[in-house]
């Protein structure tokens, strides 16, 4: 609680981020894999209505995805029309944002147990990989290569898509700066 | 590559070296355990090696009460219900596991049900879901190589679904880890060369890998030192029970390691091609090792060329251009792997397995992307990348 009265601003702020991100994230997802082959075939081998969700511990913010068939993602918001398959949980919201404001790689978070997987660890890998090619999709190259171990050789990006995206990116990255500061 | 924050964890007490087997009924005691029930394998009795531990348990009063020995090498959920109804029937009040990885995992599982009820394993699986210490529990290893005594994880098929369940919860881990070196004596040469390269391999993945950590960093550096003076040693003189003792440690040291820090692509691979093909674990490891090793090359450059003092010691390293040291390790590696096909034919290739066709590979490859470990590996892996590692495999 003395926390919360030291530095009110800043908490609220994360979580603000955090939220936005999601949002910019589960609607990314939804559209990237409408013109992704990539991203399609990884998407593919999951379940039909596979639910997948990233949330922040103990009842924070929540992104829930469904893949709808043939490598398609349909973005829930933050409720879940049934129980999910796979969560990814972030321990605290910090970590969260940490990883949302892409200062750790989604990797490196998972290596530093700032993450717990609930569910199939096959699928939550395949996730993974879906999340870093988002990332490398919506992100200019320079904070892309932060937030992933690699950024790909072979991103075809369809100009709208990322011009929405980015558009949100630049709030965020707005947001990011003001929390730093 | 180093990490700004990480976790380290391990809560078991380790009884290690000549006559340790005797401490057991006095661990058991301390744990106010009085019943204990044996779980192991059918290899594990036809060696004799229950019999040390029935007489070290015998000379103190101690009764074991059940043994069950019939664990099978890829252990099921069956088998966990079944040995707990015996553990129930008989009312016993602990757990000995001696054997090798299924054991350990059975006993480890079995012991979810005797502690929480229930006649379904299957339910508990996953992670976090057991929220409190579990019966006495004892391990005691027969192969140098898992280091299951010390990991809180087990994994269990199911039979009825045909799917690997993995549990995992630090409350699986065991009170105390017994690690004598008669256990291992009688160890054949073609398992104690795929089991030490086990061990081998989790401390070198453990060292290069993503989550790598201070504390995890020299409990590996120390275990590949271990491996790199004896397995040979061993190899050559199976009854150097000094030997074999710093083999069973080193399995346990690169346990702790690994449990922390976890593994990379060679165990993704490792794991993919275990459950296609069927060979052992730890032959796949050392098979797979050097290649691994030169594909993640320029990423973890730095702590490979640093594992070149613990793989050949002082002189070599100090004598090898800084520059020339990761690859150096590589060589290093690949000249124990000739010895260890010279002494027991341990394969280097998949083709020198026999047991794998070209064919396979693109399944293995897709498999091997589905491996939780995959996501530690220090550099990113795509199909393309693991169809090509696989290609350099195979002969
Ligand atoms: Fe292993």
């Amino acid at each position: 609680m003395l926390a919360k009265r030291i530095q009110p601003m800043a908490s609220q702020a994360k979580r603000l981020y955090v939220e936005l991100m999601f949002q910019v994230m589960g609607r990314a997802l939804q559209a990237v894999s409408e013109v992704d082959s990539e991203v399609q075939a990884e998407a593919r081998t999951l379940p039909e209505g596979f639910l997948f969700e990233m949330m922040v511990m103990p009842d924070g913010s929540k992104l829930i995805v469904e893949h709808i068939g043939d490598g398609r993602f349909h973005y829930h918001g933050d409720s879940a029309p049934r129980p999910v398959d796979v969560s990814i949980k972030f321990k605290h919201l910090t970590h969260a944002f940490l990883v949302l404001s892409f200062q750790e790689k989604t990797s490196v978070a998972f290596a530093n147990d700032r993450m717990l997987v609930d569910g199939d660890v096959s699928y939550a890998v395949r996730m993974t990989r879906v999340l870093n090619r988002l990332e490398a999709f919506i992100l200019p190259k320079i904070i892309a290569e932060r937030a992933v171990k690699e950024y790909p050789a072979n991103l075809h990006l369809p100009e709208k898509l990322i011009s929405a995206a980015q558009i949100y990116l630049k709030v965020a990255t707005h947001f990011v700066q003001t929390v730093r500061a | 590559m180093s990490n700004t924050y990480y976790e380290f964890f391990c809560p078991v007490k380790v009884i290690a070296g000549k006559a340790a087997l005797e401490h057991i009924p006095y661990e058991l005691s301390g744990l106010a355990a009085k019943r204990p029930m044996i779980v192991t394998d059918k290899g594990v009795r036809a060696a004799g090696l229950l019999d040390p531990v029935i007489a070290a348990c015998e000379e103190s009063g101690l009764e074991i009460i059940s043994i069950y020995d019939d664990v099978p090498p890829d252990s099921s959920t069956t088998v966990v219900r079944d040995i707990a109804a015996v553990y129930r029937k008989e009312k016993c009040d602990s757990i000995i596991a001696i054997g090798g990885g299924s054991a350990i995992d059975t006993g480890k599982a079995v012991n979810i049900l005797v502690s929480e009820g229930g006649d379904d394993v299957a339910k508990y699986t996953g992670a976090g879901v057991l929220k409190r210490p579990l019966k006495p529990f004892l391990v005691v290893p027969t192969t140098a190589g898992t280091g299951s005594e010390v990991t809180s994880i087990a994994v269990i098929t199911d039979e009825k679904k045909g799917v690997k369940l993995p549990f995992t919860s630090s409350y699986l881990l065991p009170n105390a880890a017994v690690i004598d070196p008669r256990m291992t004596l009688t160890l054949p040469p073609h398992i104690t060369a795929a089991t030490a390269m086990d061990a081998m391999t989790h401390a070198i993945e453990s060292f290069t890998c993503m989550a790598k950590n201070p504390l995890s960093d020299a409990y590996a550096a120390a275990a590949i030192k271990k491996v790199s003076r004896s397995l040979l040693q061993v190899m050559d003189n199976p009854k150097d029970s000094d030997g074999r003792l710093e083999l069973a440690q080193a399995s346990t040291m690169a346990g702790i390691a690994f449990s922390n820090s976890m593994v990379g692509l060679v165990h993704s691979l490792g794991h993919a091609t275990g459950a296609i093909c069927h060979l052992p674990h730890g032959l796949c490891m050392s098979l797979y090792l050097p290649y691994v090793l030169e594909y993640n090359l320029e990423t973890i450059r730095e702590p490979l060329s640093e594992l070149l003092l613990h793989l050949e010691g002082p002189e070599v390293y100090a004598a090898t251009p800084s520059s020339r040291r990761a690859e150096a390790s590589i060589s290093a590696l690949r000249k124990l792997r000739d010895a260890l096909y010279k002494r027991c034919k341990l394969p280097r290739t998949l083709k020198e397995t026999g047991k794998v066709t070209e064919d396979q590979l693109d399944q293995i490859a897709e498999m091997a992307l589905d491996d939780g470990s995959i996501m530690f590996n220090p550099k990113e892996v795509n199909l393309k990348d693991a169809r090509a590692v696989l290609q350099r495999a195979w002969a």
